[in-house]
């Protein structure tokens, strides 16, 4: 069950907050007071009168807007386009794109945003696409506006910006509600705030006054798993595995994803890549593991010329933690031992010659899900079934197995609870123990900042800094992975 | 451990081979009522039905009357023929599916295929121990070949299987029965009377007949078994067949963990077209003995069928092959009531058209067994490769 | 009439089937549904058109074959959208059944090769045209055939120029985001993959009222295979697809013409190439573009609502 007696209540003009882990329902009940999911019990009033919605187009007739963090944009279609979508205006019964325009124009200039309706969607960037999410609730005249994750994919800058919106509209009379996990940025923001824990309202508190500890255990329901452990700082002596000189890359558009891009990783270290999305890091994982040509520079694995198929890399001891788990890293219709066999299905234990070894197979599956506390511990399991966190640590074990040189990983802990989050880092803590040299590519600067000895900053497929640990800031950091920091924000807030 | 054990795993089978048992079911019976009522005689479909069974598996009640062997046999030799044809087209479209291939091109390759033996089993002059697996070994390579083109269009050109095989049919209709089996290839007049098709194959070239006179049931079908055994052997057991599974469930994945995608690809492409190609050389060298004006019989579109009531499974797709091979034989038997032969085609149709629906009550399966909790944001991407036609 | 104008009058003659089968084709993938079944529809709506001709007028016949090609199509549908069936299956399917059904209920209802002959749409023979060298080939054809002709811009003007035509674009490349905007997906799926069906099925029964008068065993013997070439080779809008009807159809009147006219041409260029031909400018084209394909984002995925 995604939510259980889950009770929630907003006010006018205010900002509310709700946070809870990953699956603690905070989406669930956004949809369902969004129209998107139909309460098995339970009612939703709306200035006092009992409402039933239905569909979006309910909730939208009762002036609740709905921002989503995957961005519900068409992306082939113009601004205009997507913001009158669903109500456009006509004449002789055809479509009409002036008036449309027109229109987009005037609600932007009402609550001051600065977009071009005529533009398509698919060429602006990802903090103007959210506004045009925005402008599309504002347009549908919402008066309680719902923000998911809204911060997820913006830098810290931006965020800042998208803030300053939500609190002009607060202002205006509008009611803002935040979905996050990041916890910081919710006591900054909001005014009020609601946890959840298992499709539960746990908890409500005042910003004020409230850290970000309490929060965090009103979240997990208990104490938090210990923090990471100091530890040694690296030793400059330590003999760089790999590196990287001058490297390009083109990127799934064809232009350049990555530009003359020069790092060391040493042994025994973590290397952090901070960045905004899209700023070359899948681009810089695929190059490294052999799923994408560079088109300039070099690779060093260890001194030796790093080059190859993803196979051959594999088999130098380079192994990879990538970002779309479902995507990359396992086959969900597969077994849980067969995936377990994945990039290794050619070599003893998994097979002998042409053929595969079962019972190799099932011995050495059956101890890493030990090992992992992988839950359920059945190498028959079907790995679509597992939880994201049991199918991670799936990943994690096999990855981490025949004790690698170098370790690739890129958001390892995107959707995970924060048990299997707390798991995940430690692995990774310990394999640097153990000497490997660790690439940690991560949208999550908070996570960057917490495992890295070392952070270097990409923006467009460029080094734009580099920092060691007792040099971390994160205002620096997210000034570097705007480029320019003086860059002119796209639109402001009135007032 | 639980689901490791024997009973689990038959049970596991059990509910797997459900839909597909119920989706035969409800169109043998749906086909019946279509007799019932087009004939407006329930007593004509019970006979056409009793015909159908008994035409395919061997008039048994006419044997036990003391009919001769032939009446078992007959039957036999015609169940057999046409589902060892099925089985090696199903077996084609499962091999393609594996690879995550729609391989709608059984038809074109097989009809190259089925050229091929013919071109081969009429020219040469050969012993027969090596003139038949000749004439096997040019249509295997030339459905391989024909296979070939689409996966090179898909892996190097961007263009979806789909497309690429349904154009290639008729490509391959129009060029082989519209331009060589009319032209080139076309079997020299006799005498006075002009003749249709290539030259007959000699004899050398013939797949033996088992039975001797006693049915046509020829060793087409022990072929068609052996192939079957042999892609479950190298899906299920040699890890080649692995990374070829793995890049059909998961492209991306099996990439990234080093499994040469290109190769497989190319691979279970090729394959898939010998299989069909195969097809064509048991249509010509244990039936036709040439390659007739038309072809007729959509072997190749009747593969789909069969590999997805089969669950694409060698297993399943040997099952239900034999199932249409028998229903097909005795099809031919209801034309004396006046129902076409066509008429098990229209029972396949439609148990692939339940089949279809196939999702709906594995969906509904998964709904009883547990509520599924929201999948998080962001993992919501479905197992299934999308088509983009 | 010269050779041109004999060319152009059996391009046209030929050119409803293609045209309303490829825009049926069309309107169903524009909204990211796969319809590879659209043989299937043409062929149950070429034979309920003309088992209806039998017995009423035919133009009233036609809407049977509308119907039943819109029947085809719900079936599509239900399997496609409320059951999230694979598409390319449902299609291919419907195609296996339409096959054998149409043969079973041919046999069962009339004889093995055919219906008989029934009473032919009426012919139009435009007044001033009629007279004009090369133009008078426009001339002389079944009003169906015009109403085929201008269905293309029809079908334009419904996809980019109405709200409707935005919803259903939208519902192609991206359903979630329509389904938030409070438009349903599933609905607008249902209803383009009938159409598509009404359409092709309307098509099919061109052939059996309007280029022939009567229904054949072997309607329609691929066309609806071409049509889909036609859309891919269109690229998905209405009036490329309809370009590529037309092109194809008039290879197909080339290759009938030049067979009659000329035999001896067979000689020098057999029939099998002219008759390939379609389908290898179809791989052609496809194989050389350079860019992304053009097709809807979303086509072929099932729209899941709880998955979003």
């Amino acid at each position: 069950m995604a939510l259980e007696r889950a009770s929630l209540e907003l006010g006018e003009g205010e900002l509310v907050a709700v946070v809870g882990e990953n699956g603690a329902g905070k989406t669930s009940l956004m949809n369902v007071l969004y129209g998107l999911y139909q309460p098995d019990q339970g009612e939703i009033r709306i200035g006092g009168e009992r409402v039933r919605l239905k569909s979006p187009k309910e909730a939208l007739a009762r002036g609740i807007g709905m921002v989503h963090q995957h961005f519900m944009l068409v992306p082939n279609l113009t601004v205009a386009e997507n913001v009158v979508l669903g109500h456009e205006p006509r004449r002789f019964g055809l479509l009409d794109f002036q008036r449309a325009c027109a229109q987009v124009e005037e609600t932007c200039r009402r609550f001051g945003f600065r977009l071009d309706p005529r533009a398509l969607v698919q060429d602006l960037s990802v903090g103007s696409q959210q506004k045009v999410e925005i402008v599309k609730a504002l347009h549908r005249g919402a008066r309680i506006l719902i923000l998911d994750e809204p911060t997820a994919v913006l830098t810290p800058q931006e965020s800042d910006e998208l803030f300053g919106v939500a609190r002009e509209l607060a202002r205006a009379g509008h009611t803002v509600v935040f979905i996050s996990h990041k916890l910081r940025e919710v006591l900054s923001v909001a005014e009020r705030i609601i946890v959840m824990r298992r499709g539960r309202t746990v908890a409500e508190v005042k910003a004020a006054g409230t850290s970000p500890e309490q929060l965090a255990e009103l979240m997990v329901g208990g104490k938090l798993p210990e923090a990471i452990a100091a530890r040694e700082p690296v030793s400059p002596q330590a003999p760089a595995v790999l590196e990287l000189r001058e490297v390009s890359a083109g990127g799934a558009h064809g232009k350049n994803a990555l530009s003359g891009v020069s790092l060391t990783v040493r042994q025994g270290e973590i290397v952090g890549i901070a960045g905004v999305d899209g700023n070359g890091q899948s681009e810089l994982a695929e190059v490294l593991t052999g799923l994408r040509a560079a088109s300039g520079g070099q690779l060093f694995l260890e001194g030796q010329p790093l080059i190859g198929t993803p196979g051959d890399r594999r088999g130098r001891g380079l192994t990879h933690i990538p970002e779309d788990r479902l995507r990359r890293a396992i086959i969900s219709p597969m077994t849980v031992e067969e995936n377990m066999a994945l990039g290794r299905q050619h070599a003893a234990p998994f097979a002998h010659g042409p053929w595969i070894d079962q019972e190799g197979r099932r011995e050495r599956t059956a101890r890493l899900l030990k090992d992992y506390d992988v839950r359920p511990q059945d190498p028959l399991a079907r790995m679509g079934g597992l939880s994201g966190g049991n199918q991670q640590k799936v990943v994690v074990a096999r990855e981490l197995d025949p004790a690698p040189k170098v370790i690739v990983v890129v958001q390892p802990t995107r959707g995970l609870d924060i048990g299997a989050v707390a798991q995940v880092h430690r692995r990774l803590i310990a394999e640097r123990a153990r000497g490997a040299a660790v690439l940690l590519i991560s949208l999550d600067l908070d996570e960057v900042l917490a495992l890295a000895d070392r952070v270097y900053v990409l923006f467009g497929g460029r080094i734009a800094g580099e920092l060691v640990r007792a040099q971390f800031d994160e205002r620096r950091i997210g000034r570097m992975m705007l480029g320019a920091p003086e860059a002119p924000p796209e639109i402001a807030a009135h007032g | 451990m639980a689901s490791s054990s024997p009973w689990k795993r038959l049970t596991g089978l059990g509910a797997s081979a459900t839909p597909s048992v119920l989706a035969v079911g409800a169109s043998l019976l749906i086909c019946f009522l279509a007799i019932a009522l087009t004939k407006n005689d329930f007593t004509v479909a019970v006979e056409a039905y009793a015909k159908m069974f008994w035409g395919g598996i061997g008039d048994w009640p006419g044997w036990a009357e003391g009919a001769p062997f032939t009446a078992l046999s007959r039957p036999w030799g015609e169940a057999a023929t046409k589902g060892g044809i099925l089985l090696l087209t199903g077996l084609s479209v499962s091999v393609a599916f594996a690879v995550g291939l729609f391989n709608i091109g059984a038809q074109g390759q097989m009809l190259v295929g089925a050229l091929s033996a013919a071109v081969v089993g009429a020219a040469f002059q050969l012993p027969a121990l090596l003139h038949l697996p000749l004439c096997l070994l040019a249509a295997g390579v030339a459905g391989g070949l024909y296979a070939w083109l689409p996966a090179y269009l898909k892996l190097g050109r961007g263009v979806h299987e789909v497309i690429s095989t349904i154009m290639l049919n008729w490509v391959a209709v129009s060029l082989v029965e519209n331009w060589l089996v009319v032209g080139p290839l076309r079997a020299e007049a006799e005498g006075s009377h002009s003749r249709s098709g290539t030259e007959e194959i000699l004899a050398t070239a013939q797949l033996p007949r088992l039975l001797g006179e006693a049915s046509r049931l020829h060793l087409g079908l022990v072929i068609a078994l052996l192939a079957a055994l042999g892609v479950w052997l190298w899906l299920t057991r040699t890890r080649f067949g692995f990374e070829t599974r793995a890049v059909g469930l998961g492209p991306e994945a099996a990439r990234a963990s080093g499994i040469p995608v290109q190769r497989r690809t190319y691979q279970a492409m090729v394959l898939a077209g010998s299989l069909a190609g195969l097809a064509g050389a048991l249509l010509v060298l244990g039936t036709e003995y040439k390659f007739p004006a038309t072809l007729g019989a959509p072997y190749g579109f009747d593969g789909i069928a069969i590999s997805l009531i089969g669950l694409n499974h060698p297993l399943g797709v040997t099952l239900s092959a034999l199932l249409f091979g028998v229903l097909r034989a005795g099809g031919t038997h209801m034309q004396l009531l006046g129902v076409h032969k066509s008429f098990p085609e229209l029972i396949q149709g439609l148990a692939l058209l339940f089949i279809a629906g196939r999702v709906a009550w594995e969906a509904y399966r998964v709904r009883r067994r547990k509520i599924t909790p929201l999948p998080p944001p962001g993992e919501a991407a479905s197992d299934a490769p999308a088509v983009g036609v | 009439m010269n050779l041109l104008e004999a060319l152009i009058f059996s391009t046209i003659e030929f050119a409803p089937a293609l045209v309303l089968g490829t825009l049926g084709a069309v309107i169903s993938e524009r909204t990211g549904v796969v319809n590879i079944a659209v043989e299937g529809m043409m062929r149950a709506g070429a034979f309920a058109a003309a088992a209806a001709a039998l017995v009423m007028p035919t133009p009233l016949g036609l809407l049977f074959g509308m119907a039943a090609g819109g029947t085809i199509g719900a079936i599509h549908a239900l399997l496609c959208v409320r059951l999230r069936a694979d598409q390319v299956v449902s299609g291919m399917a419907l195609n296996l059944v339409a096959l054998a059904g149409g043969t079973f209920l041919l046999e069962s209802l009339f004889s093995p090769s055919g219906t008989p002959p029934i009473e032919q749409l009426g012919r139009w023979q435009i007044p001033l045209l009629s007279s004009v060298p090369i133009l008078r080939a426009l001339s002389g054809h079944s009003w169906l055939t015009y109403v085929a002709l201008l269905a293309p811009l029809g079908l334009h003007t419904l996809l980019f120029r109405t709200a409707l035509g935005l919803r259903l674009r939208a519902i192609g490349e991206k359903p979630a985001a329509a389904a938030t905007m409070g438009i349903s997906v599933s609905w607008l799926r249902v209803g383009a993959v009938v159409a598509g069906g009404v359409l092709s099925g309307l098509g099919g029964a061109s052939l059996s009222t309007s280029t022939l008068d009567r229904f054949e065993h072997h309607m329609p013997s691929g066309l609806g295979f071409m049509a889909v070439a036609a859309m891919v080779f269109g690229r998905w809008t209405p009036l490329g697809a309809f370009g590529a009807a037309l092109f194809f159809a008039f290879g197909n009147a080339l290759r009938i013409g030049l067979a009659s006219s000329i035999p001896q041409i067979s000689e020098v260029i057999p029939q099998g190439f002219l008759l390939a031909l379609p389908y290898v400018l179809t791989l052609v084209v496809l194989s050389v573009q350079r860019r992304q394909s053009d097709a809807p984002a979303a086509l072929g995925t099932p729209y899941q609502p709880e998955l979003r």
